[in-house]
């Protein structure tokens, strides 16, 4: 049975056609509500929230998207809407997180220095405690930041679609995007420390 | 050469990206060849990306999934018991 007979049924009050419609869609709207979310219990609210809002409005899914697109904007909608709730602070301008002693730096024993061999991620994520480490850090991030981060980088969106999901322009999408990137590399500076046995910030 | 790597960071992401036109890529590139700190800043940018994406294993858990269909079933026959 094709997804559009499947619709049909669920909006005719099949609840089997439903489930085989969101069956196919639960770990990916999971995965997206987790990144969003940094945390178990918020991820599972945002995927609750996300198949309930389904079925309420199951009536009104006219099939212009794909089954599986609608649910994810629901998700990204409600995500929103749980974290546009809490307090957000800002991200400092992206020139301030260039390192302090930056612009004397030239030139000087760059020959001597070599630069860590990054080829196996693995051998440094080789604990959960450093992906646990990493969520939250990410999850410290206000909610647009972290939202355009997460669909550019962990979801691999093009800027021009995170540009069209978060509704800003594309100049603005980037701009929260690099923001994103470098807090969370002073974020993460001490990993990088450890690796290059000198200070990166 | 004060000033040049704040010139630089605004394309950062884009070079990383592959997202520069060829001009600026090259620009970018002679700074990075006299610049230690942002050679860094670009490395450690780039493993940024790379760590966040790496070791997920994304399940539903196994208690959600439990909960999500009774929950779920519960708001079906909600919405269309009122529809008979």
């Amino acid at each position: 049975m094709d997804e559009k007979e499947l619709i049909q049924l669920a909006q005719a009050g099949d609840f089997e056609a439903f489930n085989k419609l969101i069956d196919a869609n639960k770990a990916k709207i999971y995965a997206l509500a987790h990144k969003l979310a940094g945390s178990r219990e918020d991820a599972e609210d945002i995927v609750q929230e996300t198949f309930l809002k389904a079925i309420d409005n199951i009536d009104r899914f006219r099939g212009e998207s794909a089954f599986g697109t609608w649910l994810y904007t629901i998700a990204l909608n409600q995500a929103r809407a749980q974290f546009a709730k809490s307090k957000q602070f800002d991200l400092k301008p992206i020139e301030e997180y260039l390192p302090a002693a930056h612009e004397h730096n030239h030139g000087q024993g760059h020959d001597h220095f070599k630069l860590f061999d990054w080829d196996d991620p693995h051998r440094i994520l080789e604990t959960a405690q450093l992906r646990e480490i990493i969520d939250a850090e990410i999850a410290k991030l206000p909610y647009k930041y972290r939202e355009a981060f997460v669909l550019r980088y962990i979801e691999e969106l093009p800027v021009k679609e995170v540009a069209r999901i978060t509704k800003e322009s594309e100049a603005s999408a980037k701009s929260r995007i690099l923001r994103a990137r470098l807090a969370l590399r002073d974020a993460l500076s001490h990993i990088f420390e450890e690796r290059y046995g000198r200070q990166v910030q | 050469m004060a000033g040049k790597c704040s010139e630089f960071i605004g394309g950062l992401n884009d070079y990383i990206d592959g997202a520069l036109e060829p001009e600026l890529c090259e620009e970018i590139e002679r700074h990075l060849g006299e610049c230690e700190n942002c050679r860094i800043m670009v490395d450690t940018l780039k493993q940024t990306v790379k760590l966040c994406r790496e070791g997920r294993e994304e399940k539903l858990p196994a208690e959600l999934e439990g909960k999500l269909n009774s929950l779920l079933k519960k708001r079906w026959d909600e919405k269309f018991r009122k529809k008979e």
